[in-house]
């Protein structure tokens, strides 16, 4: 333990500029992050892994975001540089030095001057946003889990293989390199326009190769020094990231994870529709109109993948591989959609003078509905319990006449809801002296099966929620004028909660692929 | 008598270079061993390899007893190392350094350190950073020797220091040398001759010899013979006889076999000598002597067959 003492209390006295650096930021992040969401006016939109909100103090924030993972990158390379682990010069590896102590004693700073000041970062934020600390502890300490394994990690095993901070920094640039053009050559494989499926394994297969591999280097490293074996265990690591991105193990998993049973939805195919293609050379795009119906009261299904078998006379048939849909929910009564899947050019040079039977294997989830919460809309902040805190926003900053919902959640998007509000056409003050009439919109908002927390800089994400029919009908000679929410006005959040998931299929048969027309850029199907 | 180091055979090679070549070295404990040799001879290497920095390719090499590609951790309490190429914590001031150092050995002593900070006049006050060469190669030296290693290893510890440096350098290792072993690569002879009990001469990776300094000393002589007439080179000289010239009525050469029996030896080869002196030699002119007629004769048969016949 003394030597851990000691090497800790070495390194905190030589990095207390650095230390103090991240602090700051750390600390200016706290401060201003919150302020976005006292701003009027702003419809809130979500920039990525950041959680940032437009506006002023958004910007300023969004810096921050950028800024405190930096300041972890020079804090993480300056630490493991003070005793590199590359070299035969240097003035420790004939001192009495134990590998495990010199590891823990690192250990010891970062979780002093990284991990616990992180910690209390995220519990404040937490706190401004209306949201308990404690009541969200899985979330905080998973959310530990994603910062070693996407921050420190990473960067600690990178430093442990250069000599400085230049080396690192082009290592860095080489990883990115690498990034880009796996994601440049994933771009020319045909599964990369299918959509991703949903993440089952390939998500916590990713995340259990970051933290084994990259611990692994570090541990090579530290306790042998074996640089050839840490720079093959670093293109291991590359190697099978890139093999989960390419050979997506969620693909072969699907059928045990959507087994098939009774549909929750039946699907009929609404014949005669108009269908689209796509800008790709060589694939296409079949969109075909369907109606949905037969959902129980009171719950929802989700279509989440799609999988297409097209089978012509004489036993020709292609098969494609599970496709992603999104933006797809269906609650009870029928709806109108249509569905989309890509099928290769030369599978539809093949069949499409020929009747086909299309079988179309949808893999879904049923939900139900766990509970709903009705909300008169306020002016100021609203908290909807299970969901998160909202807040009616504006265009125009006046707040009487709202332009949506705003809402932000705790570590991650909230479970999947449905939000119904009243559009009222006109101002609201003159709605309450006229009698204007009312235009219901609705939205999904949140993920069906949400993480306890997804890695984040800060703890609170914004949840977008984009209600229909916000614009009044209006004629062609006419500028369009949006629809208002009136404080007051009825908003009901309805939560649904996974019930099961099931694989259904819909058999068209006789299905002609619809002509192909080329226009300027896109080619269009129609039937 | 137990050795301090020992290696069988220990080959390093880095590419298709061979930096050691079958060193075969024992240096026994509670001797002051200097291994010499031309730069890019192979001690940096053989240092680096009995200290765990570098692996052998092949051999042994073992280090107080331990396996060198095991020495790690508390074994470095035992061993003292500098090199002129180590380098240091620069950021610290030379107390923060040896205030740091402490943590790591038990038996650090304290009263040795103090006596050492004062014998070196080292400010505790001032950063590494901003010391002189000699002033932060005294600074290493007081925190390899505070907590009586009982092993110091020392690779090229005097190279570009004045002096003044190197002698109260020298003056400390001669003060430790009785509790300690000390292992040390240089290219200051005259230094090393005034203090080592032992010698080995590296030259591209080989052991040329390895002994008792005062057996180097004994064996090797400068012989200056006089003839009558013009003196001529021996047709073939014995092996043992290192840059044979002639000159005038003056032949002269560096034996590496001196003993009592040498002078009628030469007398053999010189039949009309009317005289001839053995002078002894300093270990430059010893070094520079085997240097130059490896060089020449660009086989070292002689010198290697001498060192396997005196072997320590």
């Amino acid at each position: 333990m003394r030597q851990i003492l000691a090497i800790f209390t070495k390194d905190a006295r030589r990095f207390w500029p650095e230390i103090l650096v991240s602090f700051v930021l750390l600390a200016a992040l706290v401060q201003v992050y919150p302020m976005q969401w006292t701003e009027p006016g702003m419809i809130h939109s979500n920039i990525g892994w950041f959680g940032i909100s437009g506006g002023p103090s958004g910007v300023f924030a969004a810096c921050l975001v950028a800024l405190v993972p930096i300041s972890w990158w020079i804090l993480i390379a300056r630490l493991v540089h003070c005793e590199r682990l590359v070299g035969d010069t240097q003035f420790w590896i004939t001192r009495p030095y134990e590998w495990p102590k010199l590891l823990a004693g690192k250990m010891l700073f970062l979780a002093i001057f990284l991990y616990v000041p992180f910690f209390a970062a995220q519990c404040l934020l937490l706190d401004s946003g209306g949201f308990h600390p404690f009541s969200y502890l899985p979330g905080l300490l998973l959310n530990l889990v994603y910062l070693t394994a996407v921050v420190v990690l990473p960067l600690a095993a990178l430093s442990a293989l250069t000599t400085g901070f230049g080396r690192l920094t082009l290592l860095i640039l080489g990883v990115l390199l690498f990034i880009v053009l796996a994601v440049i050559v994933s771009d020319y494989l045909p599964s990369s326009s299918f959509g991703s499926v949903p993440d089952v394994v390939s998500g916590k297969l990713a995340l259990g190769i970051l933290l084994s591999g990259f611990a692994a280097i570090v541990l090579v490293q530290y306790a042998r020094h074996r640089i050839r074996l840490a720079w093959l265990l670093l293109a291991a690591v590359a190697a099978g990231l890139w093999a989960i991105a390419i050979f997506d193990p969620d693909q072969a998993l699907m059928a045990r994870h959507y087994p098939p049973a009774a549909s929750p939805v039946q699907f009929l195919y609404a014949s005669g529709g108009v269908t689209n293609g796509t800008n790709s050379k060589d694939l296409l795009s079949v969109s075909i109109p369907m109606r949905e119906s037969g959902v129980a009261e009171g719950e929802a299904v989700i279509p989440v993948a799609l999988k297409v078998n097209v089978e012509g006379p004489g036993g020709a048939s292609w098969q494609s591989s599970w496709q992603g849909i999104t933006s797809q929910r269906y609650l009870a009564g029928a709806s109108d959609t249509a569905t989309t899947f890509v099928m290769p050019r030369a599978v539809y040079d093949r069949f499409k003078r020929i009747p086909v039977t299309l079988r179309i294997a949808f893999a879904l989830v049923q939900a139900h509905r766990d509970f709903v919460r009705l909300v008169s809309l306020p002016a100021g902040d609203f908290t909807v319990a299970g969901f998160g805190v909202c807040k009616a926003q504006s265009w125009t900053g006046n707040i009487n006449d709202s332009s949506g919902i705003g809402c932000r959640s705790a570590m991650n998007q909230p479970r999947l809801t449905y939000i119904a509000v009243q559009w009222t056409e006109g101002r609201c003050a003159e709605a309450a002296t006229e009698s204007s009439s009312q235009i219901r919109g609705t939205a999904w908002a949140g993920e069906i099966d949400p993480a306890p927390a997804e890695f984040g800089i800060t703890p609170v994400w914004d949840t977008p929620v984009n209600i229909s029919n916000p614009w009044q009908t209006y004629h062609q000679d006419e500028s369009p004028q949006g629809r208002v929410l009136c404080l007051g006005s009825p908003v009901s959040f309805t939560q649904f909660r996974e019930m099961a998931r099931t694989q259904t299929d819909l058999v068209i048969r006789d299905f002609h692929l619809p002509d192909l027309s080329v226009g300027d850029r896109f080619m269009l199907l129609t039937h | 008598m137990t050795s301090a180091i020992r290696t069988r055979n220990l080959e390093r090679r880095f590419g298709r270079t061979k930096a050691l070549d079958g060193i075969d070295l024992d240096v026994p404990e509670g001797a002051v061993y200097a291994v010499v040799g031309a730069n890019g001879a192979g001690k940096t290497t053989l240092i680096k390899v009995l200290m765990n920095i570098l692996h052998a390719t092949s051999g042994t090499a073992e280090t107080l007893g331990m396996d060198a590609r095991k020495l790690s951790g508390k074994a470095f309490q035992q061993i003292g190392y500098v090199s002129e190429n180590q380098e240091t914590p620069e950021w610290m001031t030379t107390g923060q350094m040896l205030s740091y150092y402490r943590s790591f050995y038990p038996q650090w002593d304290r009263g040795l350190e103090q006596q050492l900070v004062h014998t070196f006049g080292l400010p505790l006050d001032r950063k590494l950073k901003h010391l002189s060469r000699g002033m932060r190669m005294k600074a290493c030296f007081a925190s390899s020797l505070a907590y009586r290693p009982a092993l110091i290893v020392l690779d090229e510890p005097f190279s570009g220091l004045d002096p003044l440096v190197r002698d109260e350098l020298i003056e400390v290792l001669i003060d430790r040398a009785p509790e300690t072993t000390i292992f040390l690569s240089s290219h200051d002879l005259a230094e090393i001759e005034s203090f080592s009990s032992h010698v080995g001469y590296l030259e591209n990776g080989r052991l040329l010899f390895s002994e008792e300094m005062g057996d180097v000393m004994e064996r090797f002589r400068e012989v200056t013979i006089t003839v009558n007439g013009p003196a001529s080179r021996p047709d073939r000289p014995p092996e043992s006889w290192l840059q044979v010239e002639a000159a005038d009525s003056i032949a002269r050469f560096v034996h590496s076999r001196f003993s009592g029996g040498t002078a009628s030896e030469v007398a053999e080869y010189f039949p009309s000598a009317r005289d001839i002196r053995f002078e002894p030699m300093s270990l430059r002119a010893i070094f520079l002597a085997v240097a130059k007629s490896n060089r020449v004769s660009s086989t070292s048969a002689p010198i290697v067959d001498a060192a396997k016949e005196v072997e320590v």
